[in-house]
């Protein structure tokens, strides 16, 4: 249905430098599939996804849509547009336009359907995003996630043949991410073709038939979910999808920065969405260091967090020994209790008591 | 709406109650018998006639300078200026009365006045002189004069020359005041010096024309050829005939110095003063008549400046460097002109071979300023609307035509329109100025009534109010044009 050759993109600055965001981009795209981008940031996924309905256009190689060439000179961009619909990381709405004529505003103008058949159908779309209490209030009035739904609604409306979708949650409060992520969760069940470009990881994996992985503007690896997720061939792969993020404390005395460990955590786990193990890290951090591991000094304390398994955990490193440091007594067992799991592991250069919250 | 018409009550309310505040009695009564008395005193007079030049030298005397006799009196009524200097003939009976003014003494000098005429315009002049002379002789200038200064009856009029000339006469008139030269009942201009040249113009086969600008406007009119005859009493001085010709003299004209006779000042009642200014010789229809040019010129330069500052617009968003420079180069030089400067040099510069009227070089260069806002507030319109709005459009399907026209214009057009509207009534406001090359507009208009009646509150009341409803208008269809 798309397909990609050899697609180049160089920006070229206003003050003389040039930026090559694509190097040489080749890809196959087949109705019905959902194809998930993801990669670093400034890799090129967005400007691949806007090169792909010529918001952005290449600068050299072809893009060939249902057999026909669309960078060829005098081809009608906006035909091919309207069966490539495209949400945006900011959503975009027109502002000007109630919901319902924003979903309406198209089709009524381009696919030439009757007023009353295109608010019907419009209907229909806030339905299935659950909005139709709001088909009359204006964008102004609707939360991120809100306006997010309008959009994926305006695009379905032009019954396209593929979704572009741009980083559809990025924009959002965290809390909103999930309303936006089921509305294509349930799109990609329908059998819709999707291009997404995502950071959220377990979507992606959950939802798509192909992930490509973009690295230095090309498509590095390009595989099945479990493929790029559980064997990726790359080592650039592995290292993106295992991400695992980190908060290391190294402590030699008695006199160590409690205050900083405290606030080191907060805000880990505020930038993580990881709040509800706030709480329950902060006691544990202070039981394990101020009674049992009063008197094992020093020790490196280190907080983890693997974004794609969702596992959140407190390391704390001994050297030079090799029995845990542990006591096993009753505050102990009542510590295990209160955490999905304690794994004492000897390790080369010491002993690593890992708490899994 | 009732919050705008609450608004123009106060307004209004606050002027009257700062004129009327002001209008006090003055300094205290003088005795001013000759020349010698007038040491230390504040003098107003006309801007740029013989007096200013003669006291201008003189350290112990303040010149309070004025662009028209009723300005001048004013100053004296208001206390301002203690003495005011004019020709003797130059305050009529009446209005002395009216202002509670008094001629204290006529000066010793004695002018020659004459009518002025353009450098090197020879042929003119001579036609003009033996007229005068002729008239001199034959007793009718005499009469003309005593027709006016005493009311006795008025000549009859010339027979034409043996040899006619074609064409207008235009004369510019730098004086409104009876008897010497006033805009009376029908727009028509009395007086002698205007009598004189009417007869002028029957005697040589013309038709005759009038217009009222400041003297310095004036003169410029004449040597740039967009008049013939400049008449206002004038003297003939050395140094004005370095740069006009004069004909032969007319009349001759003692200084009369006037100052405020206390405890006379007719307390006139609004009514009455209302009539004066509005009923008397028909002004209303100076008024109406300055309106309806004022709202000509404003609504004709809006339409053409929108035009051409959609232009701009296309300009400052071009793709080529050059027409967005060329784009901002017009705004700098429209922004760094006072709008009176583009209008003079339109008039007696750039358009003065054109003969285009000056309602037309008003439209043109009014529409050249205001292109230059309305092109940059169009701008800043569509610039501020976000570029995914255009982004959502194209992707829609829509083309780049479509996408502008149906979705970024209809919000652009929310933004922009109070500033547009701003704009124009700016521009309204600004086309007051027209008056320095004789239209007769609104502002003008009043000029006109004031300087007949000596008043000077109901004339700019009436205008102010004019200009305030006008203003108003044009917010509330504009307003309207966003609803619909």
């Amino acid at each position: 249905m798309i397909s990609i050759k050899h697609l180049s993109k160089t920006f070229h600055n206003p003050d003389g430098s040039t930026l090559t965001v694509l190097k040489d981009v080749n890809c196959d795209i087949e109705k019905g599939e959902v194809i998930s981008i993801i990669g670093p940031s400034g890799t090129g996924k967005s400007t691949l996804l806007r090169a792909i309905n010529m918001l952005e256009p290449p600068t050299s190689g072809e893009i060939w849509v249902d057999g026909e060439n669309i960078m060829a000179k005098g081809y009608h961009l906006d035909k091919m547009r309207r069966k490539m619909g495209m949400v945006f990381q900011s959503f975009n709405l027109f502002e000007h336009l109630s919901v319902l004529e924003n979903i309406t505003y198209a089709p009524v103008r381009l696919l030439k359907i009757s007023e009353s058949q295109a608010k019907e159908e419009a209907m229909e779309l806030l339905k299935k995003v659950g909005l139709s209490q709001k088909a009359d209030v204006f964008p102004d009035s609707l939360s991120g996630g809100q306006k997010q739904r309008v959009a994926i609604a305006r695009a379905l409306a032009m019954h396209p043949e593929v979704i572009l979708f741009d980083e559809p949650t990025s924009a959002l409060d965290p809390t909103m991410v999930g309303e936006v992520l089921s509305v294509m969760r349930q799109l990609a069940k329908e059998g819709l073709t999707m291009l997404i470009v995502t950071h959220e990881m377990r979507f992606a994996r959950d939802i798509s038939t192909r992930i490509f992985f973009m690295n230095e503007g090309i498509i590095y690896e390009d595989g099945t979910p479990e493929q790029i997720f559980e064997h990726p061939v790359h080592s650039a792969t592995k290292a993106f999808v295992n991400r695992i993020q980190k908060l290391v404390y190294q402590i030699d005395n008695e006199d160590f920065d409690y205050l900083q460990i405290h606030t080191g955590l907060n805000q880990f786990c505020l930038k993580y969405n990881l709040s509800d193990k706030a709480r329950t890290g902060y006691e544990i951090i202070q039981e394990m260091l101020f009674r049992h591991l009063k008197n094992v000094r020093p020790l490196t304390f280190r907080i983890t967090y693997a974004e794609l398994a969702g596992e959140t955990a407190l390391d704390f490193m001994v050297e030079g020994i090799t029995e845990s440091p542990l006591p096993h007594n009753e505050a102990t067992q009542q510590l295990r209790s209160r955490v999905k799991d304690i794994i004492e592991e000897p390790t080369s250069r010491g002993f690593r008591i890992k708490i899994l919250l | 709406m009732t919050k705008s018409i609450f608004r123009l009550f106060f307004c209004i309310a606050l002027l009257a109650a700062c004129l009327s505040s002001c209008s006090g009695d003055g300094k205290g009564q003088m005795e001013i018998k000759s020349e010698e008395d007038l040491s230390g005193l504040t003098i107003s007079t006309s801007a740029g006639n013989y007096y200013d030049s003669k006291y201008s030298q003189r350290e112990d005397i303040t010149l309070f300078r004025v662009n028209s006799e009723s300005d001048g009196a004013e100053a004296v009524r208001q206390g301002i200026a203690d003495v005011f200097v004019t020709d003797e003939v130059g305050l009529p009976a009446e209005i002395r009365k009216q202002l509670g003014i008094k001629l204290a003494f006529i000066g010793q000098e004695s002018f020659d006045v004459a009518f002025a005429l353009q450098k090197g315009n020879d042929a003119l002049r001579e036609d003009l002189d033996r007229f005068l002379t002729e008239i001199k002789a034959d007793g009718t200038l005499d009469a003309i004069i005593s027709h006016w200064l005493e009311g006795t009856p008025a000549p009859e009029y010339p027979a034409p020359a043996s040899a006619p000339k074609s064409g207008t006469l235009h004369c510019t008139t730098a004086m409104n005041m009876e008897p010497t030269c006033f805009l009376g009942e029908g727009d028509e201009w009395f007086g002698f010096d205007a009598d004189i040249l009417k007869r002028f113009a029957a005697w040589s086969g013309r038709d005759f024309e009038m217009h009222f600008q400041d003297l310095g406007s004036a003169i410029i009119a004449l040597n740039t050829g967009k008049c013939d005859i400049v008449n206002a009493c004038l003297y003939i001085t050395e140094e004005r005939q370095k740069s006009v010709d004069f004909s032969v003299p007319y009349y001759e004209c003692h200084p009369g110095y006037f100052v405020l006779d206390k405890g006379k000042s007719a307390r006139l009642s609004l009514g009455e003063r209302l009539k004066m200014n509005l009923i008397t010789e028909g002004r209303w229809k100076l008024i109406v008549n300055g309106l309806l040019e004022t709202i000509k010129i404003t609504l004709l330069a809006i339409i053409l400046g929108t035009i051409l500052g959609t232009g701009v617009c296309a300009m400052l968003r071009s793709r080529r460097k050059w027409m967005r420079s060329a784009a901002r180069l017009y705004g700098a030089f429209i922004q760094g002109i006072p709008t009176l400067v583009l209008l003079l040099i339109m008039f007696y510069v750039v358009l003065a071979k054109s003969g285009l009227s000056g309602t037309v070089v008003a439209i043109i260069s009014f529409a050249l300023c205001f292109a230059w806002s309305a092109g940059s507030i169009f701008d800043s319109a569509i610039s501020s609307v976000p570029k995914g709005q255009t982004e959502a459009g194209l992707s829609l399907g829509f083309t780049p035509l479509k996408t502008f026209t149906g979705i970024v214009f209809p919000q652009a057009l929310r933004k922009g329109l109070p500033l547009y509207a701003g704009e124009c009534v700016a521009l309204l406001k600004s086309t007051s100025i027209v008056g320095y090359i004789a239209i007769q507009d609104l502002t003008r208009a009043s000029d006109l009534i004031r300087s007949r009646t000596f008043d000077a509150l109901i004339p700019l009341l009436i205008v102010t109010v004019l200009y305030f409803v006008l203003a108003w208008l044009i917010r509330l269809v504009l307003n309207l044009f966003l609803k619909k």
